[in-house]
């Protein structure tokens, strides 16, 4: 294996483990928040990638506006979710898992329905062009996932753990009741919650559009690999989210290259079972007492 | 006006009545216990009053608004507030992102607020008066500790400060010394009598330890059966037949 090849394993692991991050962390404020799992999560992710098809590729505005753009709209679609099926289901784990799925597929069905099912969008990337790293290719518009992901990510960690309302959500996801009593609404953190969780997932399908096919069923993988990694980080944990999703990341990509990438999903499970044989919690999840 | 008042309140879970017709009244700046046997329904009447249940019937107000069946949260912002028996608070927080945590029970900030409008004002206001309390309390050692490595006992104080930083005119604890060795129980005591003398707070507390009962409360409401059985001074609570048959047991025998 030569060095562009370990550099282009590398770059492509990166851009892989940043997507995974952003679509994960979304995933697992929900959960800690509500202590509900989001089966509709990967149609958020669609969502994004319609938002640039809709905006960038039809209406003509540009890329990275767009980009922004699907922030709040999928987080508004993320906030209609929690209004209509996570707080009238609250506490009750199965009716939220079938309302959660099934609002899935209506996400599905709907953009289907107004552009089309069959073919898949491919959205021209906004920057052609490559940059050639010690004689590894790699794409402007990959290279522009890892900081776009590094900056939300960070800009979500100072959220949390500086300001006050940030500080509110953790509250809550580490006990709601006590939050109550705090005065802390909990209708109002669920929804900031699903906000974020939105416009994280958003944002990442957003990001990915030019690179993967669009289609109204392109969220069903990521959903599942966001799943496994939220499980290898520890339910409802942040920096084990961000730290698994690196890790599957390289998984994928190193495997996929070496092998393929039907193998690669294989090891990526085998290595959630690992993970779980050995710390039952995860990475760094922890039990509650 | 009263304070704290309580009407013919009755709860119900089927078949079974768990509080039967319970009225009383606490006045501003009262120490109040509520105690009785096992089974005598006071966790039902504490889960009543702070909101948790909804009255079968009845009611429960507190200055002048009628608070049962309204949210926690609401009740917390009209200035009633509770403890739970389990260490309710945030482990991964340290004592002082604990206290400081509470929202300011009078600001109904929307969520865009939340998001991007950072009160540095409110936030600096917030933290001073969280030092405030942890050193009123005397917890300022553990102030930068992570609140899963405190004790039982200071984690239950902590508790009390956490109510203390949502500025409640009445603090209702559910059993505050459950668990607590003899230390622990004295420091409880003299910190619920601090809060009271110093800061005037009204403290409403159901406790199964008779001793701190008797030490800590002016008056003493007692229920047996779901019932309100008497209500009381210590003294007149200690020397009552009926509370007496209640604990014991009627029968001369068992002695």
């Amino acid at each position: 294996m030569g060095v562009d090849t370990i550099v282009q394993t590398f770059t492509n692991a990166l851009v892989l483990g940043s997507i995974y991050a952003m679509v994960a962390v979304g995933l697992a404020i929900a959960f800690g928040v509500m202590q509900m799992a989001n089966f509709a999560h990967g149609e958020l992710f669609m969502a994004g990638s319609y938002v640039v098809f809709t905006l960038y590729t039809l209406v003509g505005i540009p890329f990275l506006i767009a980009v922004i753009l699907a922030f709040p709209i999928v987080a508004a679609i993320g906030m209609v979710f929690e209004r209509l099926i996570f707080r009238p289901t609250r506490g009750n784990v199965l009716a939220g898992f079938m309302a959660t799925a099934g609002a899935g597929f209506i996400l599905q069905v709907l953009v289907g329905q107004q552009w089309g099912v069959g073919l898949m969008r491919s959205i021209q990337t906004p920057y052609p062009g490559s940059t050639e790293i010690l004689g590894a290719a790699i794409s402007y518009q990959r290279l522009l996932i890892f900081p776009a992901t590094v900056v939300m990510v960070s800009g979500l960690w100072y959220f949390l753990t500086r300001v006050k309302h940030g500080k509110a959500l953790r509250a809550c996801a580490q006990d709601p009741e006590a939050a109550v009593l705090q005065g802390i609404s909990l209708n109002k953190m669920t929804s900031l919650a699903m906000l974020l969780s939105g416009g994280f997932a958003g944002v990442g399908g957003a990001l990915m559009a030019p690179i993967i096919p669009v289609t109204p069923y392109m969220g069903h993988t990521f959903a599942v690999t966001a799943f496994i990694i939220v499980i290898v980080g520890g339910m409802a944990s942040i920096e084990g989210a961000v730290i698994a999703a690196f890790i599957l990341g390289f998984i994928h990509t190193i495997v996929t290259t070496m092998y393929d990438s039907v193998t690669a999903t294989m090891v990526g499970v085998f290595f959630m079972a690992l993970v779980l044989i050995v710390k039952p919690t995860g990475l760094m999840g922890r039990v509650k007492v | 006006m009263s304070f704290f008042l309580v009407e013919n309140l009755t709860k119900k879970f089927g078949g079974l009545i768990a509080n039967n017709n319970i009225s009383m009244e606490v006045e501003k700046g009262e120490i109040r216990g509520v105690i009785g046997p096992n089974g005598a329904g006071k966790t039902t009447f504490f889960n009543l009053v702070s909101g948790f249940y909804r009255p079968t019937s009845g009611k429960v107000s507190f200055k002048g608004n009628t608070i049962s069946g309204l949210s926690t949260n609401k009740i917390a912002r009209l200035g009633a507030v509770r403890t739970f028996q389990r260490a309710a608070l945030f482990t991964d927080f340290t004592v002082l992102e604990n206290v400081s945590i509470a929202q300011h029970m009078n600001t109904n900030s929307s969520l865009l607020n939340a998001i991007f409008g950072h009160d540095n004002h409110r936030e600096a206001e917030s933290l001073e008066r969280a030092e405030e309390i942890i050193e009123f309390l005397g917890m300022q050692q553990e102030r930068d500790t992570m609140a899963d490595n405190l004790s039982h006992g200071l984690q239950r104080q902590l508790g009390v400060a956490m109510a203390l930083a949502t500025e409640p005119e009445l603090l209702m604890l559910d059993e505050p010394v459950a668990g607590m060795n003899s230390g622990e129980k004295a420091v409880m005591v003299g910190m619920i009598q601090k809060i009271r003398d110093k800061w005037g707070v009204t403290v409403l507390l159901v406790e199964h330890d008779m001793r701190t009962v008797m030490n800590l409360c002016e008056k003493i409401t007692v229920l047996d059966f779901g019932q309100k059985l008497a209500e009381g001074s210590p003294e007149e609570i200690r020397s009552n037949p009926k509370v007496i048959e209640a604990y014991l047991g009627a029968d001369d025998s068992v002695t």
